[in-house]
């Protein structure tokens, strides 16, 4: 009976079910081309490697072991902001206290272990553990309160870098386990030259399988696409907000354990968590997920950091001075959303919303 | 007016009043629905139909009365419990997730998980729900797609059958299930109430504003006006011009009173 009204026109997502389709398809190669466009993540994937394929063309460096050495650890940290911040995203909500946890954490951690003894391992827990409190806090005032993500998360990202300066005194300390040389501690939280980026495969592979194929995920992307309907079908809207927020924190607080670590300093200074508070927001935006919430992917947001990494590091190594530098990411930005919008207008045939 | 408790009645709702701050929501409600019965609820608007639909769903609590549900008393803590206790609730804006497929909307709050780890068994939804949805009768050419690209009948329709597929609820909530629907796509909604009837397993509460609608699909009409119900009658012992007359004295009545008390302004 209404049969006639459904999708008759539109070109179906890559689904598993293929036969007919594949007789239909002239080539291989535009299968593929049209598979790779259908994911969320299919736009930011052609770019990167055509910005890949660019470098490597114009900087005989660029495709290189030791230049994959410097670029692959670059880009991970924000890879794993990007990975909890986009379960935030995609309530519709932001955390700007991820930059804040990032700076905390390893401040914590330092003096939980040079001040009260703790272990390294335990310290490392602690120290997390008190991020996703400040999360579930941070969740606590959106979901219960009702203030606002990017007033309630502003104010707890300035409360903890101002905590992370208090209790440094602003001076930069020596990272616990992350001396020379190195034991399996040093090596595994972030040392060891892939530790980061292992890191970054691991929690990116998880918090995907975690959004794709569990209910987590599931009332996850609910409610960001509509909060009153998923709360009248059941979901418990405010304790998921908590629990994302609270995800955040730690995915927070993990990346700035392993930079310091890996830089075997802490450093109280802000300036650096809140550029990459920023970066990480861009690499969750260029993989495809939406500020506006209901619509996103992890795995989206580790090759939107990959972006990012192969773009500064590609025009460092061509000699684009460094002034430069912010300025060709702002347009790559703007390139990269672009050719998003337009893949995912195709994708989601015309008129589809949000 | 006290209820006619019938044994046979699956509900019974006793006294409800709601007040939101000011405004009187609910009154004294009275209300009964015998099994296997499909019981229209009108209304003029912001009498209350929805309330007293949100308060069956266990979305908002009544201040106070009693409800009951198979003689026993009835206090949904929320949502999930009302459902779990037999009640599912198709709402006015039908609570549809838009960047949701077909099959995890019907399937939203009772997934089907697999085994070892509790992931989304989505292929076992997924053929569960087209086989529910052919039973139903139910014409959607794919369940894999979001809901936002379903038409507006479709969507009505996914959203009365969510309350049905994957669920033993035994009594369904209708609130307006005929909104902003055009004649071919509301007469599919009704086919759809009147099969879920003939297979004998759900009580139906369907709110509806088309009197024609209502003769037609239910037992039987229940008129609330003003927070109590005014009417209550089978559909076979009345008629729209019964009906019309009842909502037409209550527009006069209410237009005087407003007469009376711009008068009462002048004067005092």
């Amino acid at each position: 009976m209404a049969s006639v009204a459904g999708g008759s026109a539109e070109t179906p997502p890559a689904a598993p079910k293929g036969p007919e389709s594949s007789l239909r398809a002239p080539s291989v190669g535009r299968q593929l081309i049209g598979r790779v466009t259908a994911l969320r993540e299919g736009s930011i994937i052609v770019v990167t490697i055509i910005t890949a394929i660019y470098f490597s063309a114009n900087t005989s460096s660029f495709f290189t072991g030791d230049n994959f050495k410097t670029l692959l650890p670059y880009f991970a940290p924000f890879a794993i902001l990007a990975a909890g911040e986009i379960f935030v995203m995609i309530l519709g909500e932001i955390d700007l206290s991820i930059a804040g946890m990032y700076l905390f954490a390893p401040i914590l951690f330092y003096k939980l272990n040079t001040s009260l003894g703790l272990g390294l391992v335990p310290g490392v827990i602690v120290a997390l553990l008190v991020c996703m409190a400040v999360g579930a806090l941070n969740g606590f005032f959106v979901a219960v309160v009702g203030i606002s993500s990017f007033v309630a998360t502003l104010a707890m990202l300035f409360a903890f870098e101002g905590l992370a300066l208090i209790i440094s005194h602003g001076t930069p300390v020596a990272t616990p386990g992350g001396q020379p040389p190195l034991d399996t501690f040093g090596k595994v939280f972030g040392g060891g030259t892939y530790s980061e980026l292992i890191w970054a495969v691991v929690i990116v592979v998880i918090l995907q399988v975690v959004l794709t194929f569990t209910r987590w995920g599931l009332y996850t992307v609910a409610i960001g696409s509509n909060k009153l309907g998923a709360a009248e079908a059941g979901v418990k809207v405010a304790f998921v907000t908590i629990r994302n927020f609270m995800l955040c924190s730690l995915t927070a607080g993990l990346a700035g354990i392993f930079e310091a670590v890996r830089s075997a300093t802490v450093q109280p200074d802000p300036a650096g968590p809140n550029e990459y508070l920023f970066l990480a927001v861009a690499a969750a935006v260029i993989g495809g997920t939406l500020l506006t919430g209901g619509s996103g992917t992890v795995v989206g947001a580790l090759i939107g950091a990959l972006f990012l990494g192969v773009l500064k590091d590609g025009l460092i190594l061509q000699g684009v001075n460094a002034n430069y530098l912010l300025f060709y990411t702002g347009l790559a930005i703007f390139v990269a959303m672009t050719a998003n919008v337009f893949v995912g207008r195709a994708r989601r045939g015309h008129g589809g919303s949000g | 007016m006290p209820p006619s408790s019938a044994p046979d009645d699956v509900l019974r709702v006793e006294h409800i009043a709601k007040r939101f701050g000011p405004v009187t929501a609910l009154r004294d409600v009275n209300l009964h629905l015998k099994k296997g019965e499909v019981l229209g609820l009108l209304g003029d608007n912001g009498a209350g139909k929805s309330t007293l639909i949100k308060i069956l769903a266990g979305f908002q609590k009544q201040d106070s009365g009693e409800m009951f549900l198979h003689g026993k008393p009835y206090a949904p803590k929320n949502v999930d419990d009302a459902r779990a206790q037999g009640i599912d609730t198709v709402f006015q804006d039908l609570a549809l997730i838009d960047e949701l497929s077909v099959y995890h909307n019907l399937y939203l709050r009772r997934e089907r998980l697999l085994k070892p780890f509790p992931l989304l068994a989505n292929r076992q939804m997924k053929r569960e729900a087209r086989t529910a949805l052919d039973e139903i009768g139910i014409n959607i050419p794919r369940i894999d797609v979001a809901v936002a690209r379903l038409s507006g009948g479709q969507r009505q329709a996914i959203a009365v059958a969510r309350s049905t597929v994957g669920s033993d609820a035994d009594i369904i909530l209708l609130d307006e299930p005929l909104a902003a629907m055009g004649a071919k796509e509301g007469a599919q909604i009704l086919d759809l109430v009147a099969r879920l009837k003939d297979e004998g397993k759900v009580s139906i509460i369907m709110i509806l504003h088309n009197y024609v609608h209502v003769l037609q699909a239910c037992d039987r009409v229940s008129m609330i006006q003003d927070g109590a119900i005014a009417l209550d009658k089978p559909t076979s012992e009345t008629s729209v011009e019964e009906l019309t007359d009842i909502v037409v004295n209550e527009y006069r009545r209410a237009r005087e009173e407003t007469h009376k008390e711009a008068a009462r302004q002048h004067t005092g």
